[in-house]
């Protein structure tokens, strides 16, 4: 017998995304769970105009700003939780040179309102990957699907049920280090997981920016990966990035907190490693 | 093909006109295609007299014969060969004429048709329209800008319709293809990449009883810009149509890099026209490779579209190849790890998705050309918004010419006429 299948893949947040759908699914709810990843890139994008974008400009002096986007409230009040969750080391504020902002914001989400002491520009990355695979998932969910895997940029994906065949999707993560090495092969069901590196081919795509510690704005040079798995995606992204950026303690607290989810490789850098860093 | 069959793919034919002319933005993008397409009117045929009776003229007599409203009323050639296989086109005692002011002074025309060579244009031109004539004139116009400029001037203050043959401007792909652009499909278009590459020599076989710049005048400079205006003109067209933009400035080179045969003209054109917003055209024209043949390919940041391959592409990305794995295990049965997890990179090589077609046949644009150009004789009312495209595309293909000529940059005229 064999298993129906849908795919959709399509460009947004600057990446690649595919949507793989098994057993029966309407076409309705495909394209709805693909607009909802366009509406979020539209929403939280910094590289064209969008609710982001003038967000950014309001708050370039500082001051207080209404949010009329609903997608980039709950953006902001979800990494609101992942910014506590991680004790400050995810911080969508942080970029290269800038320190984190994020403690010196207030935001009211009853009020849509965001209020800064001083300038300060949202970057929301891969922390917009996971959160618009979260509002996919749930349309798909929604719509009765009940296995399927979902991939933005490869680096962000959220699995719905089982593996067709059954039990978990196993996923192996190749080793930055080794061509054709596996790091961890992770069984996921029901979850969203992220995988955050500062090597590998990964970091040549376009518009990469390096990981920054939003403790003093500088880019992490250590060779590691890290993996989050959580059930939300907006949350895996926050703590694979707090993993790349925590120092031995840090992390090592965030790893306790949900044994077996979460994980930490440091790299030797090897010779295809750096070569790869030079091109 | 019977009476019957004719009609049938006829009205199939116009009816795709109208569709892909009638939408949002298209009553401004292609007003003369609505208008072109509109129907014929009872009433006597518009009486044409065709000068220059070589390939094009030839071709063009064929399809004025299959219009409802326009008649062969008379042919010029002044070479007596290609006159003779102009005759053979039209019914027996239209009349003939080796001379074309003698044609004109015959008279029993409504408008002639020209498709003589280029530096003829606007002298034919200016003799038709003071003769009471109205002109349908091959692209490209005329020889130099400021003739262009006179060839609008002078119709427009003679109230006389002037009508250039871009055929694609009533190609119902291309129709077709303006319309989804101006919905958006293709997003933002930012360039126009467009060719025409040839793997010959554009020299034509001189008979005993001709010149050389007579039969192959394309490749001396005094009777046309080459590869300008006899190629690029169309597609110059059709990039500032899709950009609804003209340019703002040009840039280009060229040579004469592998026929040296002692032609005048660059076997080899490149140039870059700059549009408001950073926006450009890149074209090239090439002699001795074939490969890319001709297209104009319309890129914006939602995808692109071909029309001479009448596709639309849209921007996909490249399958990811360990999902692709994945599918054919689970089809196969197997469940195996996928490798999946680094923000995995992909060589940029060109996308070969297929893309989806804009509908594509072999239509009559060049026939429909000359039923609206009859409608427009007959209300002594041009179809609008036609001769604009076509002057700005010849002011485009010359000043392209200079450009290379010059080596340098080149703005946009200033003084071009109104049109
Ligand atoms: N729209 C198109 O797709 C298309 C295609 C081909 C050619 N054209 C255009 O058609 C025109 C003619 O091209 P062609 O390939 O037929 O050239 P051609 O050389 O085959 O034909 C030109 C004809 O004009 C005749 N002629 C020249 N001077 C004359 C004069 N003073 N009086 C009467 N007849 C004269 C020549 O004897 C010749 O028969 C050009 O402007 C060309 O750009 C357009």
């Amino acid at each position: 017998m064999s298993i129906e299948t849908r795919i959709e893949r399509f460009a947004a947040m600057g990446t690649r995304v595919e949507f793989h759908v098994f057993g029966p699914v309407d076409d309705e709810a495909i394209r709805a769970a693909r607009r909802a990843v366009e509406a979020v890139d539209d929403s939280l994008t910094i590289h064209r105009p969008s609710a982001a974008t003038a967000l950014n400009e309001a708050l370039a002096a500082g001051g207080s700003v209404e949010i009329g986007d609903p997608l980039l409230l709950e953006a902001l009040a979800l990494a609101d939780a992942a910014v506590a969750a991680t004790g400050g080391l995810f911080d969508p504020t942080a970029g290269k040179g800038a320190p984190g902002r994020w403690s010196a914001l207030s935001l009211d989400v009853a009020a849509s309102r965001v209020t800064a002491g001083g300038p300060v520009a949202f970057d929301f990355g891969g922390f917009g990957k996971g959160y618009a695979l979260d509002r996919a998932v749930d349309i798909l969910r929604a719509a009765g699907v009940a296995s399927a895997l979902m991939s933005a940029g490869e680096s962000s994906i959220a699995v719905i049920g089982a593996h067709p065949l059954g039990g978990g999707w196993p996923l192996a993560i190749p080793d930055p280090g080794v061509p054709g090495g596996t790091l961890a092969v992770i069984e996921v069901e029901d979850a969203a997981l992220s995988i955050s590196a500062t090597v590998g081919a990964g970091m040549l795509a376009p518009n990469r920016a390096a990981t920054v510690r939003p403790r003093d704005g500088r880019a992490i040079a250590a060779a590691r990966t890290a993996i989050a798995v959580e059930a939300s995606g907006a949350l895996a992204e926050a703590i694979s990035t707090a993993l790349i950026v925590a120092d031995a303690g840090e992390a090592a607290a965030l790893i306790a907190a949900w044994p077996g989810h979460r994980h930490l490789f440091d790299h030797a850098v090897t010779a295809a490693a750096r070569e790869d860093a030079d091109v | 093909m019977n009476e019957r069959d004719f009609d049938l793919t006829r009205r199939g034919f116009i009816d795709r006109v109208l569709a892909a002319s009638t939408g949002i933005g298209m009553a401004t993008a292609a007003p003369w295609a609505m208008a072109a397409a509109a129907g014929v009117e009872r009433g006597d045929r518009v009486r044409l007299g065709v000068v220059g009776t070589g390939d094009r003229g030839r071709a063009l007599i064929q399809n004025i014969l299959k219009t409802k409203n326009c008649t062969v009323a008379a042919i010029c050639d002044s070479y007596a060969p290609h006159l003779a296989r102009g005759r053979a086109l039209v019914p027996a005692g239209t009349r003939s004429f080796t001379d074309y002011r003698a044609m004109l002074d015959a008279r029993g025309l409504d408008a002639v048709v020209i498709a003589t060579p280029l530096d003829m244009h606007a002298s034919q031109t200016f003799m038709a329209l003071d003769a009471g004539l109205h002109v349908w004139c091959e692209k490209a116009m005329a020889r130099t800008i400021a003739d262009c400029g006179a060839m609008v001037a002078r119709a427009r203050g003679a109230h006389k319709v002037l009508q250039i043959g871009h055929q694609r401007m009533f190609h119902p792909t291309y129709l077709a293809a303006r319309k989804r652009a101006a919905a958006g499909e293709i997003g933002t278009i930012t360039q126009v990449r467009a060719s025409w590459h040839r793997n010959k020599s554009w020299r034509r076989p001189v008979a005993p009883d001709a010149t050389d710049r007579q039969i192959n005048w394309r490749l001396y400079r005094d009777r046309s810009a080459g590869l300008m205006t006899e190629l690029a003109t169309h597609q110059l067209q059709v990039a500032n149509w899709f950009m609804d933009a003209l340019p703002t400035r040009v840039m280009g080179s060229g040579s004469i890099c592998f026929w040296k045969d002692g032609r005048e003209v660059y076997d080899h054109v490149a140039l870059v026209f700059d549009y408001p917003g950073g926006r450009k055209t890149i074209y090239t024209s090439l002699l001795n490779n074939a490969r890319y043949g001709c297209e104009e390919q319309i890129q914006g940041s939602k995808g692109t579209i071909e029309p001479e391959l009448g596709r639309i592409y849209s921007e996909d990305p490249n399958a990811v190849p360990a999902l692709q794995q994945m599918q054919c295990d689970v089809a196969a049965g197997n469940k195996r790890a996928v490798p999946i997890g680094g923000a995995t990179w992909f060589p940029e090589l060109p996308v070969r998705t297929p893309g989806t077609p804009l509908g594509w046949g072999e239509y009559d644009e060049t026939m429909l050309q000359f039923e609206g150009f009859g409608e427009a004789v007959r209300k002594g009312r041009e179809l609008p918004g036609l001769l604009k495209e076509a002057y700005y595309a010849s002011v485009a293909s010359l000043l392209g010419e200079q450009a290379m000529d010059s080596g340098r940059a080149l703005d946009w005229p200033k003084d071009l006429v109104a049109v």
